[in-house]
């Protein structure tokens, strides 16, 4: 299966701070642990979780042994990263942000929610993945729960297409 | 409502999540709030670099002094 994995800028996982072999002319290096989920083993994002997990460098991964797919991740006992996703870099970072923001602005204006007005703009420096949760919890507080799963399914499909992923 | 982890409850549930025992989908909660909020990132790593150092410190390593100063502060901590 192939799926993707954020990385900090130094190439370590965001949570564990494993330090994953790179690709270099090819992929890199296998990566096995025993598949328990948020514990030990492969975590990964589907295109539709990319919004809950933006971090600050994307690659692609390959996946092998019983994946478990869990609500917004998937989990391997085996990985490796094919390839870097290019076009995720700090120029596009911005731009989903401020995808965001704006997303963010409209859904408060027409629900009427103004008060999230003053949270939007002084939450663009920490990046898309707030910007994200910002305008999906506007959408959720108008729309209930299923308008907030609606929203971060709007963030997948845009990130896909922004970055040719299928 | 959609389940979300507030930045208070990252501070009530840190070290459980850093024993590993929150359940899979609590951890991903966890996960999912420190991965945007740059102050709970933060706090997290705090918590990880304190145990890291508290974590070589052997009771020889503490004077008396300050050692009985901290039983007394721990005993009188419900109390007060």
């Amino acid at each position: 299966m192939i799926a993707y994995k954020f990385l900090r800028s130094d190439g370590t996982g965001a949570f564990t701070r494993f330090a994953w072999p790179l690709p270099n002319g090819g992929p890199g290096a296998w990566v096995d642990a025993p598949a328990d989920p948020c514990r030990s083993g492969i975590h990964a994002c589907r295109l539709a979780d990319l919004p809950y997990w933006a971090g600050r460098v994307l690659y692609e991964i390959e996946l092998a042994g019983d994946i478990v797919a869990l609500g917004t991740k998937v989990v391997a006992p085996r990985g490796r990263l094919v390839r870097r996703v290019a076009a995720w870099d700090d120029a596009f970072r911005a731009t989903y942000t401020r995808h965001c923001a704006d997303r963010a602005h409209e859904l408060a204006r027409e629900s009427g929610l103004e008060r999230w007005e003053e949270v939007i703009e002084p939450s663009i420096p920490e990046g898309p993945a707030l910007l994200g949760f910002v305008a999906a919890r506007i959408a959720e507080q108008a729309g209930g729960v299923e308008a907030y799963y609606a929203e971060r399914s709007r963030q997948a499909e845009w990130l896909a297409a922004q970055l040719g992923l299928v | 409502m959609a389940e979300h982890v507030s930045c208070q409850e990252v501070v009530e549930l840190v070290t459980d999540y850093l024993d590993r025992a929150l359940s899979g989908e609590q951890a991903s909660l966890f996960e999912q709030h420190v991965n945007f909020c740059d102050g709970c990132d933060f706090y997290l790593e705090q918590m990880r670099s304190t145990i890291a150092s508290v974590g070589r410190i052997t009771e020889r390593d503490v004077p008396l002094e300050t050692r009985d100063k901290l039983l007394a502060a721990f005993r009188d901590w419900r109390r007060s």
